[in-house]
C-alpha cells in the first residue's frame, strides 16, 4: 500500500492573531505541522505496514519544511516540498490542481490518499474533496479512525462506518491521540533525511494554473460577522411564558 | 490620579507568598510627577505593581501603596555599542514585550537612537529577562533581580538591564546609564549624596538575590537593581535585547538521580551550546506519573520512556544538531542514559509539551499535598531556593538528603541545576513536620553559605526571609545596608521591612 498525506504548515493555532482587517497575523508566529494534518500522518502511519509505504506532500514557501521534518518524524518514507514563487496567493482551486499535477507526474501509484478535514488557518475544507474530483475517485470526509476494511466517519451527531474503496481520499479529524515526541536519535534522523523540492516546471504546469493566476476566486475583504442581539423580558405568568415561548421557538425552527 | 481604598482581602494588600498587608491608601500614578506628589503626602510607602512576588515584598506594612501597573508602555527603541535596547514603563509584562516584539509594529514610540525603527524591522529579536513568571512587571524585574530557567546562559535580569530612572524618596529624579557613575573606593555619589557601600562578600560568582549588591567600583545601576524598592521607585528601564533564533527541547533520562548530576557537570564545560539546564530526580517524575495515572489529561505528554528515573531538560540552538547532539549523545551514554528514550521538540506545539511538563512539577506537589490535605488539614508544603557554586552541588545534595531523612520528611527535588540552584519542595503532613522542616530549613540555609553558596538565589528577602541577611553577611552587614538606606531615604519611607528593617 502507497499512502499519500497531504499537510500544511500553519501558524501555531495557539498564538493566532487577528490583525484590524481580519487577515491572519503570521510575522513573527512560530510554524507548525497543522493539527489536522498531523492527524492525519498519524492515522496513515498506525495503517503503515511492512512493505507500505508514507508519503507527505505539502505546497508552500521553503520554511515550510520544518512541517515536513515533522512528518519524517512521526514515520513518513518519503517528503516533498512543492515550493515556488509562482504558487503564491494560490486559492484552494489552484492549490488542488498543483497537488493533482504532483500526484498525477510524481505519485501516481498511490493506494490512499489523506488529508486534513481542513486547515487551522483557512479553514475551507475544500482541497480533499475538490483533489477526489479532480481524480475521480471516492471521498470520504470526518474519518476519525480506520476499523478494519472499514472508516469510521464523525458526522457530529452519529458515527458512521463505510467500506473503504480500493481508492479514495479521506479527509481527518482532529483525534485524541497521545502525544508523541521524538527521541533525540529520531530527531537527527529526521535532519538527515532528504525531502524532494519540486517547482512549476517539474509538475508540467504553466505559469497560468497555478497561484493567484490560477486561482479562481480572489479575496477582496475579510469582515468579521457580526451578530445582532437582544434581550426581551417576557413578564407573565410561568404557563403564559411557556406559550409564549413555544410560539417564538416554532416559528424559528 | 485615580486612588481607593482597600478593603480587608484585597489583592492589593498581598502577593503570592499570601502574606497579607494593611494600607490606607492606593495610588495609582500614571507618571512621575504623580509618583514624586504621591511621595510629598505620604509617610510610608510600599510600591507594588504586578504583585507576583513570593516573599511579600509588595505587602504594604501600613501607610500606602503606589501601585505602577498604570504605567505600563513601552515607549521607545534604540541601538548603541552593546546593541539593540527597548525602553519601558516599570509595568511591562514580559510577555508584553514579547509580543512587541514579535508584532514589530513600531509607529507609536519614540527612536531613542537615530534609524532604531529600521534596524529593529529588519531583526528578529527578543528579550532573554525570563523569570518563569511571564506576568511579572520589568520593574519588579529589576528591584528583584529576578531570574529563571534562562539565566543559565544570559544571567539574571541585572545582566540585560542598560539604565534606569528612579524617584528617590524626596523626589529627586536620577537618571542613571551603565558606566556613568562609578563608586571609587566603596563610594557612590547619587544626586549630590555620598553613598558609603557595604563592605561584604556580595558572591557575585552564583546565584545570589540575598541583599544589596556592593563592590569597590560599583554601578549605581547595580545599587538599584535587586534592592526591592527600599531605596527608590524605578519608573523607567532600559533593557538589552539579543536576536531571536529557533530552538530545540531536549529531555533526556536517567536511572539514577547521581547518574543525572554527573551528566549536568559534565555538560557545563559546553556551557555556550546550552540555553538552561533543568532537574527533575526521581521523585518527581514519580509524581507526574502517578498525577497521570489519575488523570490522564493532568499534562499533554508521552509516556515516560523509562521506570523510575529522573530528568534533564534543556534548550538549545536549533543549528548544527550533529555536532550538539553529538557531544550530548555521549556524555548522556557515559551516565547511563538511552538517547534513543530521551524527548527532543523542535516545534512550537512539542516544546509546549516539554514545558507544561516542567510546569507541572509545582503543580503536581500542589495537587499532592491538596489530595491529602483532607486528613491532615495542616498540610503544607516548603520550598528552598538555596545555590551553591556547582563544584558543591553534590555536597550540598547530599547534606539535603541526609538532614532530610534524619529529620523525616517527605520530600522531592526539581530545578535550575546549571546554576547550582535546586529547589527542595518539602511536603509537611502536620505541624510536628512544620517543625521539623524549619528546623531543616536552617540547617540547609547554614549549609550553602558555609558551601560559598546564598539561601536566597532567586526569590529575594522580602519581608519573609529578613534573618537571612544577618545569616550570611553578619549584624555588621546589615548595619551597613541600613546606612546605604538611610542616605537614600532618611526617612525610611519606601518599602518598610524589606531586606532589613529600622
Amino acid at each position: 500500500m502507497k499512502y499519500l498525506v497531504l499537510v500544511k504548515q500553519v501558524p501555531d493555532t495557539s498564538l493566532i492573531r487577528v490583525d484590524v482587517n481580519g487577515n491572519i497575523i503570521r510575522t513573527g508566529v512560530p510554524s507548525m505541522l497543522d493539527p489536522f494534518s498531523e492527524s492525519a500522518m498519524r492515522l496513515a502511519n498506525r495503517m503503515k505496514k511492512d512493505g507500505d509505504v508514507v508519503v507527505a506532500v505539502t505546497m508552500g514557501p521553503p520554511q515550510a519544511g520544518s512541517a515536513l521534518r515533522r512528518c519524517f518524524e512521526i514515520g513518513a518514507d518519503e517528503c516533498y516540498l512543492l515550493s515556488d514563487r509562482d504558487f503564491a496567493g494560490a486559492d484552494t482551486f489552484a492549490t488542488s490542481r498543483t497537488l493533482v499535477a504532483f500526484i498525477n507526474r510524481h505519485c501516481s501509484d498511490y493506494d490512499m490518499i489523506l488529508a486534513g478535514t481542513l486547515a487551522s488557518d483557512g479553514g475551507t475544507s475544500q482541497v480533499p474533496a475538490q483533489i477526489s474530483q479532480m481524480l475521480d475517485i471516492r471521498f470520504i470526509s470526518n474519518v476519525i479512525k480506520i476499523d478494519g476494511s472499514k472508516a469510521i466517519q464523525d458526522m457530529d451527531s452519529e458515527y458512521i462506518s463505510v467500506e473503504l474503496p480500493e481508492r479514495c481520499v479521506m479527509s481527518v479529524s482532529l483525534t485524541m491521540t497521545d502525544p508523541f515526541i521524538p527521541s533525540i536519535k529520531g530527531f537527527l534522523d529526521s535532519v538527515d533525511r532528504e525531502m524532494i523540492t519540486l517547482g512549476r516546471v517539474d509538475l508540467g504546469l504553466g505559469a497560468y494554473s497555478v497561484g493567484t493566476k490560477g486561482s479562481k476566486t480572489h479575496i477582496v475583504k475579510v469582515t468579521v460577522p457580526t451578530h445582532k442581539r437582544d434581550c426581551r423580558i417576557i413578564d407573565k405568568d410561568p404557563k403564559a411564558v411557556a406559550e409564549h415561548l413555544k410560539g417564538v421557538l416554532d416559528v424559528q425552527l | 490620579m485615580r486612588s481607593f481604598s482597600p478593603v480587608e482581602g484585597s489583592p492589593y494588600l498581598t502577593d503570592e507568598s499570601k502574606m497579607t498587608g494593611s494600607a490606607d491608601m492606593v495610588y495609582f500614578p500614571e507618571n512621575e510627577e504623580d509618583i514624586i506628589e504621591v511621595l510629598g503626602k505620604c509617610d510610608i510607602l510600599t510600591i507594588s505593581s504586578m504583585r507576583t512576588g513570593v516573599c511579600g515584598g509588595c505587602v504594604p506594612n501600613g501607610g500606602s501603596v503606589l501601585s505602577m501597573e498604570k504605567m505600563n508602555s513601552i515607549v521607545g527603541i534604540g541601538v548603541d555599542e552593546n546593541g539593540e535596547f527597548i525602553r519601558c514603563l516599570p509595568a511591562v509584562t514580559v510577555n508584553q514585550i514579547d509580543s512587541f516584539l514579535l508584532s514589530k509594529q513600531y509607529d507609536n514610540i519614540e527612536e531613542i537612537t537615530p534609524g532604531a525603527k529600521e534596524h529593529f524591522r529588519n531583526r528578529d529579536l527578543f528579550c532573554p529577562v525570563d523569570p518563569t513568571e511571564m506576568n511579572g512587571s520589568i520593574g519588579g524585574n529589576v528591584a528583584t533581580n529576578a531570574s529563571g530557567p534562562r539565566t543559565f546562559r544570559y544571567g539574571p535580569t541585572r545582566n540585560r538591564v542598560r539604565g534606569l530612572r528612579v524617584i528617590l524618596s524626596d523626589g529627586t529624579l536620577i537618571d542613571i546609564k551603565r558606566g556613568d557613575h562609578v563608586a571609587k573606593n566603596g563610594i557612590l555619589r547619587i544626586a549630590d549624596r555620598d553613598v558609603i557601600l557595604p563592605t561584604y562578600d556580595f558572591r557575585k560568582g552564583i546565584k545570589n538575590a540575598t541583599g544589596l549588591m556592593t563592590s569597590e567600583d560599583l554601578d549605581a545601576v547595580d545599587l538599584f537593581i535587586g534592592s526591592e524598592g527600599i531605596l527608590g521607585v524605578i519608573t523607567r528601564v532600559d533593557v538589552y535585547l539579543i536576536p531571536r533564533y529557533d530552538l530545540v527541547s531536549t529531555i533526556v533520562f536517567f536511572p539514577t538521580d547521581e547518574d543525572a548530576y554527573g551528566f549536568v557537570k559534565d555538560i557545563v564545560s559546553h556551557k555556550e551550546m546550552i540555553e538552561f539546564l533543568e532537574f527533575f530526580d526521581s521523585g518527581s517524575v514519580d509524581l507526574i506519573r502517578s498525577c497521570r495515572k489519575r488523570d490522564p489529561l493532568f499534562v499533554p505528554i508521552p509516556e515516560f520512556p523509562m521506570e523510575h528515573c529522573s530528568a534533564v531538560f534543556f534548550d538549545m540552538a536549533n543549528s548544527n544538531v550533529h555536532e550538539k547532539f553529538g557531544i550530548i549523545s555521549d556524555l548522556a551514554q557515559l551516565h547511563g542514559s538511552d538517547i534513543s528514550k530521551s524527548w527532543c521538540a523542535h516545534e512550537a506545539r512539542d516544546r509546549k509539551e516539554l514545558f507544561a511538563f516542567r510546569h507541572s512539577v509545582p503543580r503536581a506537589i500542589f495537587d499532592y499535598v491538596a489530595s491529602i490535605k483532607g486528613k491532615n488539614p495542616g498540610m503544607h508544603k516548603m520550598g528552598t531556593d538555596m545555590s551553591v557554586p556547582l563544584d558543591n552541588l553534590d555536597e550540598m545534595v547530599a547534606y539535603y538528603h541526609k538532614v532530610l531523612k534524619e529529620h523525616d520528611l517527605e520530600y522531592v527535588m526539581f530545578g535550575h541545576i546549571g546554576n547550582g540552584h535546586l529547589h527542595v519542595e518539602i511536603i509537611l503532613k502536620d505541624m510536628d513536620d512544620m517543625q521539623r522542616a524549619r528546623h531543616a530549613y536552617s540547617l540547609f540555609a547554614g549549609k550553602a553559605m558555609e558551601l560559598g553558596g546564598s539561601p536566597s538565589a532567586e526569590h529575594g528577602i522580602g519581608k519573609i526571609k529578613n534573618e537571612y541577611i544577618e545569616m550570611m553577611y553578619g549584624e555588621k552587614g546589615v548595619e551597613e545596608i541600613r546606612k546605604v538606606k538611610s542616605i537614600l531615604d532618611p526617612q525610611w519611607k519606601l518599602n518598610p521591612g524589606n531586606m532589613v528593617v529600622r
